[in-house]
């Protein structure tokens, strides 16, 4: 057992100094059908994604020549099928994302939809899924079990700890499952472009000083964005901050950027390093 | 070889005491309810008198009940060259129950030709509301285009979604003053995210679609919002490679 406190230096791959993640979440119309609005005039922000925003993004990764991850709800997989298998053979991991985006807890229903996805996914790119993000954040011992099931060995969905760690449920500490934590409140674009209105610009000096403090203590970032327009990145000026971060990021010594699967194989395959102290939580 | 144009449109959504009147009656608008009235009173000769003294000729989405209302401003408008659209009734939403949308939209069509003197070619739906059926509607009353999404860098084609023959000339959600007044921004945050989004569109030669209300709230007409948007327009202009047009020149450059 290691505690934070005492976790300054960890294992990274390739004896790298600090990971960076950078997970592009598709984001197009599932999330008006999911609310059952029709994804038009006003509410067409979606359909941007599939168009513009993820091959602006696409562009971007190749020329900056990093690997990404990609998660992508089983309802958008189906509406560009050809994108995401391209996207896919070109060695992108492809985790899943729901199947529309469901904005709140499905309860009961969640299972079927993950495996429905996990289906879609699967036939579409000919590889099974082993990651996954909650949709809008939602995330219960039952997504748990399922997943696991599945054969999924990571997600990136929670937000209480600075580093990867084994995943716990049931009264029990898993050796086969980990959770990579993101931050939808500071490393997303959404608090930022939807809530806060700030300029690009601003965003991208806020990300320089999270990595900096990263890679000063922890060495874990992984960044969230979003291919659309309205809360997401997808304009010119967005993928450019984007893309000013992994600039930044490059400058440093022992930066490593990894795919979100690999990063957790890399974790499970000395699960002991992972363990987490959970006295007290 | 010649870098292509990089196409701007300025888009104008003329709403005034409409907004207010989708809730309350003309005898309450008053106090807090009184914004509307600031467009024709102000806005709207401050606003389109910048945009003429800048020589650009703005694309003018107006709801019908407004041109009523004020047949003469809406015909001058069209007369110093603006373009004028329809912008539905009266902000109804269209996928609003107990909406007759055809009657509306035809509503509209015919108090704006009256009132312009030739039919408008363009639509934009009042709160970028549409249902599956407004695109067929107005190919069946001839429309040209509609400017009612924002989810393209460039015009296309519409017929897919039941617009047929007609061209989508999309605007973006954060070069709409109203997306950002409304949350209360500063006007000086509101140029730097405009500068900042549209010098990266320009990189791109992407459409530039600006949309302006002529408001005191979420609009851009009071005298501050109006002298930072000069100082915007002159920098816009001096963009290499700019051209001012009017949604009509944009759905007919790209019919073609």
């Amino acid at each position: 057992m290691i505690s934070l406190a005492q976790r300054k230096h960890h294992p990274w791959p390739d004896a790298a100094r600090c990971v960076v993640g950078l997970t592009l979440d598709f984001d197009g119309t599932s999330l008006e059908r999911g609310r059952g609005q029709l994804p038009l005039g006003a509410r067409s922000h979606g359909r941007y994604s599939a168009k513009c925003g993820i091959p602006r993004f696409v562009e971007m990764f190749t020329r900056q020549n990093v690997p990404w991850t990609f998660y992508v709800s089983g309802y958008d997989a189906e509406e560009s099928p050809n994108l995401v298998r391209d996207i896919s053979r070109s060695g992108i991991e492809i985790g899943s994302h729901g199947y529309l985006h469901e904005g709140v807890d499905p309860g009961d229903a969640e299972p079927e939809l993950l495996e429905r996805t996990h289906r879609l996914l699967t036939e579409i790119t000919g590889i099974a899924p082993k990651g996954w993000r909650s949709p809008s954040g939602h995330k219960t011992a039952r997504t748990l079990r399922k997943l696991r099931e599945l054969g999924y060995v990571y997600d990136s969905s929670d937000k209480d700890f600075d580093l990867p760690y084994l995943a716990c449920y049931d009264g029990e500490e898993r050796n086969d499952y980990v959770c990579l934590p993101n931050n939808t409140s500071s490393l997303d674009d959404f608090p930022f472009y939807r809530v806060s209105y700030t300029p690009p610009s601003e965003v991208l000096v806020h990300w320089k000083q999270e990595f900096d403090a990263i890679y000063g203590e922890g060495g874990y970032f992984n960044l969230t964005f979003h291919p659309r327009v309205g809360y997401g990145s997808g304009s010119p000026a967005r993928v450019a901050a984007v893309e000013g971060l992994i600039e930044y990021a490059k400058l440093h010594e022992g930066v490593r950027f990894v795919g979100m699967l690999e990063l957790a194989q890399w974790c499970l395959r000395s699960p002991a390093d992972w363990r987490r102290d959970w006295r007290g939580q | 070889m010649t870098k292509p144009a990089v196409p701007v449109v300025v888009t104008v959504n003329l709403q005034g005491k409409t907004v207010e009147l989708t809730q309350l009656g003309e005898d309450a608008l008053f106090g807090r309810a009184s914004y509307g009235k600031y467009a024709f009173a102000v806005g709207c000769e401050r606003l389109f008198g910048l945009l003429d003294r800048h020589g650009i000729k703005a694309t003018v989405f107006v709801p019908g009940a407004e041109a009523e209302a004020n047949p003469d401003y809406v015909a001058g408008l069209a007369g110093r060259g603006h373009e004028i659209a329809a912008h539905g009734w009266a902000m109804e939403e269209m996928d609003a129950p107990g909406i007759d949308e055809r009657a509306l939209l035809e509503r509209t069509h015919c108090t704006l030709t009256r009132i312009v003197g030739r039919a408008p070619r363009g639509f934009r739906a009042p709160h970028g509301r549409l249902t599956q059926h407004t695109l067929g509607h107005l190919a069946d009353l001839g429309y040209r285009y509609d400017a009612s999404f924002q989810d393209d860098d460039h015009p296309y084609r519409l017929d897919a979604d039941g617009g047929r023959g007609m061209i989508e000339v999309p605007h973006a959600e954060i070069l709409i003053d109203a997306t950002l007044y409304a949350q209360r921004q500063t006007r000086d945050r509101v140029m730097k995210m405009w500068r900042e989004e549209i010098e990266a569109m320009h990189r791109e030669r992407s459409l530039i679609a600006l949309t302006l209300h002529p408001r005191s709230d979420y609009g851009s007409a009071r005298a501050s919002r109006i002298a930072a948007l000069n100082e915007l327009l002159s920098w816009l202009r001096d963009l290499d490679g700019v051209s001012f047009l009017t949604c009509q020149e944009i759905a007919d450059q790209s019919g073609s």
